[in-house]
């Protein structure tokens, strides 16, 4: 007798779907832009000026293209991409992947924490205090239950990664230079070089994001038929890691480049910027970089040690008591303890720490690539969904020049020696 | 014959088989053993009965029964005495242990969850080859990539022993069937055994395609339990993923309040559809309490509750409920009305059972009863409920009638929540 009236609710219910899907794309768009990150961006503009943004390009399309596939594969099966993996691949690759995505899990949490170092040293705290502090804290965070309320807090506060604009203008950069740099490309090709744009790449599209992004399409329970909402989520997101990149690029490049300044480390840059674009430039770049660092650290250890649980089948969830998911919790807990442990070593050798996290996620990245692209170009998988020739091009194109890279890293040194 | 040999599944595939004279055949590919459990004591349920075995370039089904694997120092033999290709119907009829078992998440039966499996072991006994047990600890996984014998010897200095976990086939239900023809529902047949609730948490965690093949082998009054159980996400993608007339048949099961909370998340045009295909009866009842604002009572009242004239015996009213055999929850509470649906008093079981059987409904009920509006704000249930202790309460609209009731069940999640956020305010 009655028809229902839905009309009302329309308004409402688009705002919540836009709401509720906006949301993994820029999460991890967010958490690209750590400590290693910062790091990298800092190196590459300071010892190449605007040389290496053209890298931004590249990476900016397949970073889309590789989440647009990661999101796909999530809602399509509703399955993780370690449970995917697991069930697909074998176990061998599987142990390969997952023992390399916990060994760079534990490097770049390190890096992390490395970064919450560096940035309060910036405002004059000692690493002793404020690294255990934060470590408790972000254990406290999640252990607790709090996670969600942490992960939303962060988001807000990861809109503080924009105030490298800020720094980068107050560096007053040379645009028309800039405009040149980008669209004319030049590099010398040696072994330092080439091991920056890999470096920029690597921590770029990290392999253990593409687990990261899969399970949080899958936890925000997200419909194909919402798929424009997703792809523009992601658009953002990927906006968003380019953008900041850039203009941290573009802070060192106009300030530290043109005195030759080197530095080895993203504190190195803060505390540069201090004479050449003034105090409050420095300490914003600092206060970015702490931020950015504690967002990771609460994120890499947490998502490392369930991709590993979820692979080999141990119970995982924060939610779980101890007895039940004891794996779960001990390689947690461990990785936090072990990055902690490394970075309150006097004198720890940070700089080999992190490029070797930087090496294993370059050999990992083409292997989780391939096992991607071979997965999504499953019709048993996929059904309907499988890739188009646009992405399959992309997706295979990334894979040979990652490989190729990857290739190139680990045979220069050996060259050189 | 022969005594007892165990051994992995791991171990027996990729193994060469050879013939009585010592020459190889093939190699196995995989094992096929019987899926459709014919009762629970039966272990022909668990026998190896056929081979996927390569032969040169091609891959076929052979039965195990010419088959014989024996163990000499640690190694595995394979014979065989010819080969005997398996019927079509038989290899549909069975589950693969590396295709379907191997790696896949099963379902535990008694710790009621999901586990991955490692590995499988199976014995072999006079009467035949056995599946007996899944391996899903961390022995399996190391021995799958071959570095057991390493890591043990390396750990022994420690003392420490590698944890190893197994579960009877007994108690362990397949999940993934997706390259077999059988038929679904005989297969998930051990499922019926868990809790509505146990079984949602399963298919919650399942991917797209296994939660969908589940839900849809349940019968439609299991079914009707478990989707009143499930979060808002997986009811969404169950409810859209199945045909509307199969969810229509599990939306009349289940009571009209849950049905308007799930349909009130679908699109207009499948909520429309589904209200259509559901029977006239039950569908009129979710229109109406979808009529309510999410914030007030009517929106989460049941509209299954029992009510009689003050009129009745308590014995007429016993003969009544064993007739209609009503839901825990509806005798929680039940009511007293006038002729005009007006609430006058409510009487609970302890009631009914404690009175004489001639005394009349009007006797024994409490009169002047506690109820709400069905317009009045939700965030008003927790005080009623906590404040008269009551397991029910019933919901009147302005003109007193009978609307519907508030069970416990349904607010005691919002109830909870809203003392931790007060607890948290203070």
């Amino acid at each position: 007798m009655t028809e229902i009236k839905f009309e009302r609710k329309h308004l409402f219910r688009r705002l919540g779907i836009f709401l509720m899907i906006l949301g993994p794309g820029i999460i991890t768009g967010s958490v690209d832009n750590d400590a290693g990150g910062i790091t990298t961006y800092s190196v590459a503009g300071a010892e190449y000026g605007y040389g290496l943004i053209w890298t931004l390009i590249p990476s900016f399309i397949v970073l889309i293209v590789i989440q647009e596939m990661n999101a796909r594969m999530g809602i399509v099966t509703g399955k993780g991409l370690a449970d995917l993996i697991r069930e697909n691949a074998g176990i061998k690759i599987t142990f390969f992947i997952f023992i390399g995505l916990l060994l760079s899990g534990i490097g770049n949490t390190t890096t992390e924490f490395a970064g919450v170092a560096g940035s309060m040293e910036v405002f004059g705290v000692t690493k002793y205090i404020s690294v255990p502090i934060v470590a408790v804290m972000v254990w406290f965070l999640v252990v607790k239950g709090t996670y969600k309320i942490a992960e939303r807090i962060f988001l807000i506060f990861s809109l503080s990664l924009l105030t490298y604009v800020i720094s980068a203008i107050m560096g007053k950069p040379d645009w028309k230079e800039i405009g040149t740099a980008v669209i004319r490309p030049g590099v010398e090709v040696n072994t330092r070089s080439m091991t920056m744009i890999i470096a920029l790449v690597g921590t770029t599209i990290a392999p253990w994001m593409q687990f990261y992004m899969q399970s949080t399409v899958i936890e925000k329970g997200l419909k194909m038929k919402h798929f424009r909402y997703t792809m523009a989520d992601i658009i953002v997101g990927c906006i968003v890691t380019v953008v900041v990149a850039f203009f941290i690029i573009v802070a060192c490049g106009s300030t530290l480049h043109p005195n030759g300044i080197v530095i080895n480390e993203a504190k190195d840059a803060a505390l540069a910027l201090r004479p050449l674009a003034g105090h409050l430039a420095s300490q914003v770049f600092a206060f970015g970089l702490f931020i950015a660092s504690i967002f990771s650290a609460t994120i890499l250890p947490l998502a490392t040690a369930y991709f590993v649980c979820e692979a080999f089948g141990f119970e995982a969830g924060i939610d779980k008591k101890w007895d039940e998911a004891k794996e779960f919790f001990i390689l947690y807990t461990g990785i936090i303890v072990i990055s902690v442990i490394i970075i309150l070593i006097p004198n720890a050798p940070l700089i080999p720490i992190s490029i070797w996290s930087q090496v294993i996620n370059g050999i990992l990245l083409p292997v989780v690539l391939i096992s991607m692209m071979i997965l999504i170009n499953n019709k048993k998988i996929m059904g309907a969904y499988t890739n188009k020739p646009f992405s399959n091009v992309i997706g295979w194109g990334a894979v040979s020049i990652l490989v190729i890279l990857s290739l190139t890293l680990l045979i220069l040194p050996l060259i050189n020696r | 014959m022969t005594s007892l040999t165990t051994f992995y599944l791991s171990g027996i595939t990729g193994k060469e088989v050879f013939d009585a004279d010592g020459d190889a055949i093939g190699r196995i590919k995989d094992l096929l053993v019987s899926a459709v459990p014919s009762g629970q004591a039966d272990p022909n349920q668990q026998l190896v009965t056929g081979v996927k075995l390569k032969v040169g370039k091609k891959t076929g089904f052979y039965s195990f029964k010419t088959f014989r694997i024996s163990k000499a120092r640690e190694e595995l033999n394979v014979t065989c005495t010819g080969l005997v290709e398996l019927p079509g119907e038989e290899v549909d009829n069975g589950l693969l242990l590396v295709e379907n078992i191997l790696d896949k998440q099963i379902v535990d039966l008694n710790g009621r969850k999901l586990v991955r499996v490692n590995d499988v072991r199976l014995a072999t006994l006079a009467s035949g080859t056995f599946a007996i047990a899944v391996d899903i600890g961390i022995e399996g996984l190391l021995r799958r990539i071959g570095i057991t014998g390493p890591i043990k010897r390396l750990l022994s200095f420690f003392k420490i022993k590698i944890p190893t976990r197994f579960i009877l086939w007994d108690d362990v239900q397949a999940i993934d069937f997706s390259n077999l023809n059988i038929k679904l529902s005989k297969s998930y047949a051990r499922l019926h055994t868990l809790h509505p609730s146990d079984l949602a948490d399963i298919i919650e965690e399942l991917g797209n395609k296994s939660s969908t093949s589940v839900f849809s082998a349940l019968d439609e009054e299991k079914a009707a339990d478990v989707l009143e159980e499930l979060e808002t996400d997986a009811q969404i993608h169950i409810v859209e993923s199945l045909p509307v007339n199969k969810v229509a048949d599990v939306f009349e099961k289940m009571p009209a309040d849950e049905v308007a909370d799930i349909i009130d998340e679908l699109e207009d045009d499948k909520a429309e559809l589904l209200l259509k295909e559901m029977e006239a009866e039950s569908s009129q009842e979710v229109r109406e309490l979808l009529e309510y604002d999410d914030d007030l009572v009517g929106s989460i009242m049941t509209t299954d509750y029992l009510s009689f004239t003050s009129t009745k015996t308590v014995e007429e009213v016993l003969n009544e409920l064993r007739a209609k055999k009503p839901e825990a929850a509806e005798l929680y509470n039940m009511f007293v009305t006038e002729n005009d649906d007006r609430l006058i008093g409510t009487f609970n079981l302890r009631d009914l059972v404690v009175s004489e059987p001639e005394k009349t409904i009007g006797q024994i009920m409490k009169s002047e009863p506690v109820s709400l509006l069905d317009d009045q704000k939700t965030s008003a249930i927790a005080e009623v409920v906590s404040k008269y202790n009551l397991l029910a309460v019933p919901v009147i609209d302005q003109n007193e009638q009978l609307q519907g009731m508030v069970v416990v069940d349904d607010v005691v999640e919002d109830l909870i929540s809203e003392r931790r956020t007060r607890k948290r305010r203070k």
